[in-house]
């Protein structure tokens, strides 16, 4: 007449209901959305694309003739400056799209010497805006040898020196 | 039946839940690897080895990676074996990940 049958039946019903929801909850749960800490991702990019612009500034077109970055730092002063050689080609490299429109990607560029006392001085190069201390921006950097002859250069003159190009960029 | 379906339903589920987080942090340990960083410290020091000025160029390296990329980089002076240029001990270490080689011209 009466038996218990149907407790088995309903408490396997509600565990695979239980299942069932837990389950719904992790598919949902499984999308990421982009919060501030997945900057870093957007970070690299613009990283990759800055060391690539860099790197191919400093190739030379043959072999004995200095490359466009040498001639740059070459042809800025040792209190530095605001190189339109730099900007120019620069802005080009980083901000060329597929297309007619170009990108927004601003920088501010210096290289760093050594002094005799093994200290180090950054000398400013280029930039297409000034600082202003609230952009997100990524640091990128490439070694150059230049040798400037009888001109003083991070404080000897006819050696070539190790001078560290640091290329700040940021989104606008 | 309907119950042993569920729980391959939320195995699944799990699977697909934890992968959002494995995925992220393997890009990560992929991002803050420095191979520009090395392959910059690189082609400075082994383009450069018919330089006069060698004591100069290494000292630069060595002092600027340092204060500026936080690196400590060593090397050996090039030397000359079997007619080839050699420098040994290239060496880098910027507290996470070291690089060390034994570079031979072609």
């Amino acid at each position: 007449m009466t038996n218990t049958d149907g407790q088995l039946y309903t408490i396997e019903g509600f565990a695979a209901a239980l299942i069932m929801i837990a389950t719904a909850y992790l598919v949902v749960n499984a999308t990421s959305i982009y919060t501030a800490g997945d900057t870093h991702i957007s970070d690299m990019q613009l990283e990759a694309l800055g060391t690539d612009a860099l790197k191919v500034m400093n190739i030379p077109v043959s072999k004995d003739e200095p490359s466009m970055m040498q001639e740059i730092i070459k042809a800025t002063p040792s209190s530095g400056g605001n190189n339109l050689e730099f900007g120019t080609n620069f802005s080009y490299l980083i901000n060329n799209k597929t297309g007619q429109n170009s990108d927004h990607i601003q920088f501010s560029a210096t290289y760093t010497c050594r002094n005799s006392d093994n200290s180090t001085a950054s000398i400013p190069l280029s930039y297409s805006r000034n600082l202003s201390g609230g952009e997100h921006a990524v640091r990128v950097t490439k070694w150059v040898t230049v040798n400037k002859g009888g001109v003083a250069f991070c404080g000897t003159t006819n050696t070539e020196r190790a001078v560290l190009v640091e290329v700040l960029m940021w989104r606008d | 039946m309907g119950f042993l379906v569920s729980f391959s339903f939320f195995f699944l589920a799990m699977v697909i839940n934890q992968s959002t987080v494995v995925g992220q942090t393997t890009a990560e340990s992929v991002i803050e690897f420095p191979k520009n960083d090395i392959r910059d410290i690189r082609e400075v020091i082994t383009r450069n080895t018919t330089l006069s000025s060698q004591m100069a160029v290494k000292n630069d390296i060595l002092v600027i990676s340092l204060s500026r990329k936080n690196a400590v980089v060593w090397y050996d002076p090039p030397q000359i074996e079997n007619n080839h240029t050699v420098i040994k001990n290239i060496s880098y270490n910027n507290g996470v990940t070291e690089f060390n080689e034994n570079w031979t011209a072609l």
